[in-house]
């Protein structure tokens, strides 16, 4: 590890004094050291290791805090426990906000103060982003997105190429020449978004949902140019970066004239998106965001698609995205979606906005090195999956799936992992 | 007036102009401004942070912990009923009943042993180890501390000690862990409000 310079040291710090309001300073502030916080963390309920709780991440990023900002920590930090950010600390701090944190805010509902610390974590990612030191996995995976469009590098006329064979598919199966993936067609009802997974290693869950906004007569398209709902800079914690990803999804809406997007089955792109892209932007969008989800929802709530909840017999169950669900609100709508469209749904405990994180959020996908790591705290969604006796998990998130594939195959779970669109393709009544 | 009452005295006007910095940097940095579209409604999660959201059968730092939790309920309730007669006794009010200085003795004592329990739980639990530093052992011996010294002011003559003692906790207070009195309402605040933006709390049907 290099020595840090005084301009690394300079931008690293000055996260901590980008105060746009209370909050920082609030939660900085906040923490009591009570600990009581470690049997909420998967990583800590996985590991049984001390360094990482959620509190211990809190401090780390405190410490530093109290050393530059308060009388304490300036005058006498060893009585505070304040710390210089310096070469010792950096690989601590990278282990820890980076590759033993997903940011589920499982924490934050548990804490007994009420301290936002996925929000800490994050700010702690900005800090050692600033300073140039995110992951060079994680990075990479932004890198793709900047420079190709989507974070898997998926050239124009792959992408083309793959929508095409599943247009052909779609009309096969459903035997209407009609039937089609709209590619870059303007003043359109939706704007439909992908997660490159999607096209790249997932490509009949684009035909499910291209089967069900067919069968729902959608007025559709997706754009070429922009169609990655995920935002890996929010991950990194870079948010110039973050902001030039969320603004070509934004000018990309524009210029197609779409009345509203509609964000693909991702738990941190519908956030990034959503709830996260305005503030990068400082912009209020004029136009409707959903998630598919709340779309599919609806179409079955107004009758716009018929399901027979009877065509799917196995047990199901639902693993609820920590960024869709917690820290999204998308809560009902799914299992909604579950109780028209199965014949047996279990609930995994604990569930909703209580749930376990699966392991695989906050960018350990695409971290190689934490593989291990991201294995053994899936231990415990694999053992909620284990005592529902389910056959089916059915989880609204991409990134989800690929951790839930993983999970199946190194705890032998023997199940099938469905997106939500799957599940409703798969009841749909097609008249 | 004597000396270690006048001590008291400006020992507390630094803790309550402590805290009003605190407090007034936090207003004037202000709420969240969330360019995003609301899916909730804030007013209602708001409350629902300082009230549903705390309840013990809501929070597994309660349910998972409860000999902990409970420690720490009694804990602050003792450091509050202290504060209360600190001032009862620097006025130089005194108690009416004496059922209710045995009652105060009894629940003193409690809440002191809870202080003492965290105290020495804090040495030797492996997660509370790994965070803990000077300023958590400092801030829990100043508030037991005080909490034992109010008992001992109750039965007999120690107002030195008292005074100097509470003095000290009162100086600290601003600029160590125990700030968190101002701090807490400023997380349940902003916890309240991401939440509540996303429609996430109060919860629906879950």
């Amino acid at each position: 590890m290099s020595t840090i310079s005084p301009k690394q040291l300079e931008k690293g710090l000055a996260i901590l004094q980008k105060l746009d309001d209370s909050k920082l300073i609030t939660h900085l502030n906040s923490c009591v050291h009570c600990g009581l916080c470690s049997t909420s963390c998967i990583y800590y309920l996985a590991e049984k290791d001390p360094t990482l709780t959620p509190a211990k991440k809190v401090d780390l990023l405190a410490s530093i805090y109290r050393r530059y900002h308060t009388f304490l920590g300036k005058t006498f930090p060893a009585i505070s426990g304040a710390r210089e950010l310096n070469d010792e600390m950096i690989p601590e701090l990278i282990d820890k906000f980076y590759g033993a944190c997903t940011m589920c805010s499982r924490c934050n509902i548990h804490c007994s103060i009420g301290l936002d610390i996925a929000f800490l974590v994050r700010t702690g990612r900005m800090m050692l982003s600033e300073m140039g030191l995110v992951p060079t996995t994680l990075q990479s995976t932004v890198n793709a997105a900047l420079n190709t469009g989507n974070n898997m590098g998926i050239t124009y006329d792959e992408f083309v190429d793959t929508i095409q064979w599943l247009e052909e598919d779609l009309q096969d199966e459903l035997n209407d020449p009609t039937a089609a993936i709209p590619l870059n067609q303007p003043d359109k009802t939706v704007m439909y978004t992908l997660n490159p997974r999607e096209p790249k290693f997932f490509p009949l869950s684009i035909s499910a949902m291209a089967k069900v906004l067919h069968a729902a007569k959608e007025s559709w398209t997706i754009s070429t140019d922009m169609y990655d709902v995920t935002n890996y800079a929010f991950f990194s914690g870079n948010l110039a970066e973050a902001s030039i990803i969320a603004h070509r999804m934004m000018t990309e809406m524009e210029k197609l004239n779409a009345k509203e997007l509609i964000l693909a089955e991702c738990g941190h792109g519908d956030r990034a998106f959503r709830w996260e892209a305005p503030n990068y932007l400082k912009i209020h969008f004029n136009f409707d965001i959903r998630t598919s989800i709340e779309l599919l929802a609806d179409y079955i709530k107004t009758g716009r698609i018929k399901v027979d909840k009877t065509i799917i017999k196995q047990r199901v169950t639902l693993h609820d995205p920590c960024n869709l669900v917690r820290n999204g609100g998308v809560v009902d709508e799914q299992r909604f979606v579950l109780s028209q469209t199965v014949t047996d749904f279990v609930e995994m405990t604990p569930h909703g906005i209580d749930n376990y994180c699966c392991g695989g959020g906050g960018g350990q996908l695409a971290m190689s090195e934490y593989n291990e790591r991201r294995m053994s705290i899936g231990r415990l969604k694999a053992e909620q999956i284990k005592k529902t006796g389910a056959q089916i998990v059915v989880t609204p998130c991409h990134n989800c799936v690929d951790q839930l594939l993983q999970l199946n195959s190194y705890y032998k779970l023997n199940v099938q992992i469905k997106t939500l669109a799957e599940i409703v393709a798969d009841a749909l009544v097609l008249e | 007036m004597n000396w270690y009452t006048i001590f008291a005295i400006v020992a507390l006007l630094i803790c309550v102009i402590g805290c009003l910095f605190h407090l007034i940097r936090l207003i004037k940095l202000g709420k969240p401004k969330d360019f995003s579209k609301t899916a909730g409604d804030l007013s209602k999660a708001i409350t629902y942070s300082f009230t549903g959201a705390m309840h013990p059968s809501h929070k597994e730092s309660a349910y998972l912990h409860l000999p902990e939790y409970s420690a720490g309920i009694l804990f602050h309730i003792g450091a509050f009923v202290s504060i209360l007669l600190f001032l009862v006794q620097l006025i130089g009010f005194p108690i009416p009943w004496p059922w209710l200085v045995w009652v105060l003795t009894a629940g003193l004592t409690v809440t002191s042993v809870c202080g003492l329990i965290i105290l020495t739980t804090r040495f030797f639990h492996k997660v509370q180890k790994e965070i803990s530093n000077p300023d958590d052992y400092i801030s829990n011996i100043l508030v037991t501390g005080m909490q034992c010294l109010t008992i001992g002011m109750l039965h007999f003559e120690i107002p030195i000690l008292y005074f100097l003692w509470s003095g000290l906790l009162f100086i600290y207070l601003p600029f160590g862990k125990l700030k968190h009195v101002v701090y807490f309402f400023a997380a349940r605040y902003h916890l309240g409000f991401f939440y509540g933006w996303r429609g996430t709390w109060p919860p629906k049907n879950n």
